[in-house]
């Protein structure tokens, strides 16, 4: 997946890592594709930065970072119309993840909705599909967000 | 010296180079100094003018680029100082206007004066340059023309007794003719 955006019109990819995208991650620190940040407001404050020199951005993060961003959602990226892709872990989506996950893996389908947020699940059969849709949809300006279950229990 | 003043100062200096100036009246001040395309106005998500540059700043390498900054901006955002003296752009320029309050909802205090700024700027990688009064600042802005390192250049400002008006273009714009204004300038 990271592969294929990067070859699909990505050029940055920034973000704080969850363990639910590690891999992913991997594959960019390998390829030294990757800025990781000490929030995950800043990281969207840098993508925004280099969408408005032109150049794609995805900003990954986990959903406990979604909580922590969306006053910069709404007061950056969606009231300047900046076109990017999240990638977000979605933890306490199990009801047998660790505690400080459930409340936020419950609320995060509304929290979406609420804020206006397109987003999309992605798995090992509908990846490369709704990698399509989000890069067509940062074409046409849009905001878009891509989310992995976790779907495991460490 | 007070943060119009400042800003007029350094405006006077870098003409028409890309400003990424944080909300409240910083904003306000330089939309009423020196209102141009290249001029990204963050009039939201405060504390991320750093960051913003940031990003600026490592997709236009061979351009530079100043913040303007307030010291409550930074404070919201001390993890910046760290990513930025990381990667050391040297066509940063980050300039905080540091008057120890929230002047934009009150003057409540920030706490800026019971700790140094500046040192904490140091230890991250910055070259760091601490000013009080308007000459030095005229002479620092033509000191740093080739820097080595992202600059921090911060300026002890007083309370500012006039208001400056408020940017009166709307986000969108602000944002498409920035992109067209770095794009080919």
């Amino acid at each position: 997946m990271f592969s294929y955006l990067e070859k699909n019109g990505i050029d940055n990819f920034v973000g704080v890592p969850d363990s639910t995208l590690k891999n992913f991650i991997k594959e960019g620190l390998l390829k030294k594709k990757i800025l990781i940040t000490t929030r995950e407001d800043e990281a969207i404050g840098i993508a925004t930065g280099m969408t408005l020199c032109k150049s794609n951005s995805l900003i990954f993060m986990q959903n406990a970072g979604f909580a922590n961003s969306l006053s910069t959602i709404t007061s950056l990226i969606q009231l300047y119309k900046i076109p990017v892709i999240f990638l977000i872990g979605w933890r306490g989506f199990l009801q047998n993840d660790a505690p400080e996950h459930i409340k936020i893996g419950r609320i995060q389908p509304n929290l979406l909705k609420d804020i206006e947020l397109e987003n999309r699940i992605v798995s090992e059969k509908t990846w490369k599909k709704n990698c399509k849709w989000a890069l067509s949809k940062i074409k046409n300006n849009s905001t878009v967000v891509l989310i992995i279950k976790r779907e495991t229990v460490e | 010296m007070n943060r119009k003043e400042a800003v007029e100062i350094i405006c006077k200096q870098i003409q028409n180079e890309i400003i990424v100036s944080a909300n409240g009246f910083i904003s306000r001040d330089l939309f009423s100094t020196l209102e141009k395309d290249s001029n990204f106005y963050m009039i939201g998500s405060m504390g991320l003018a750093s960051s913003i540059g940031l990003g600026v700043a490592l997709k236009k390498p061979k351009k530079r680029i100043f913040v303007f900054d307030g010291d409550g901006n930074i404070l919201m955002n001390l993890g910046s100082l760290v990513t930025i003296g990381s990667l050391q752009p040297k066509n940063l320029v980050h300039i905080i206007f540091d008057n120890s309050i929230h002047e934009s909802t009150g003057g409540q205090p920030t706490n800026s004066n019971h700790i140094d700024i500046s040192e904490i700027a140091k230890v991250s990688n910055f070259k760091v340059y601490s000013i009080k009064t308007k000459k030095s600042l005229e002479q620092i802005l033509q000191k740093i023309k080739k820097p080595k390192s992202p600059i921090l250049i911060k300026i002890q400002i007083s309370k500012n007794n006039i208001k400056s008006p408020r940017v009166k273009i709307i986000p969108e714009k602000i944002k498409s003719r920035f992109i067209s204004a770095i794009d080919c300038s």
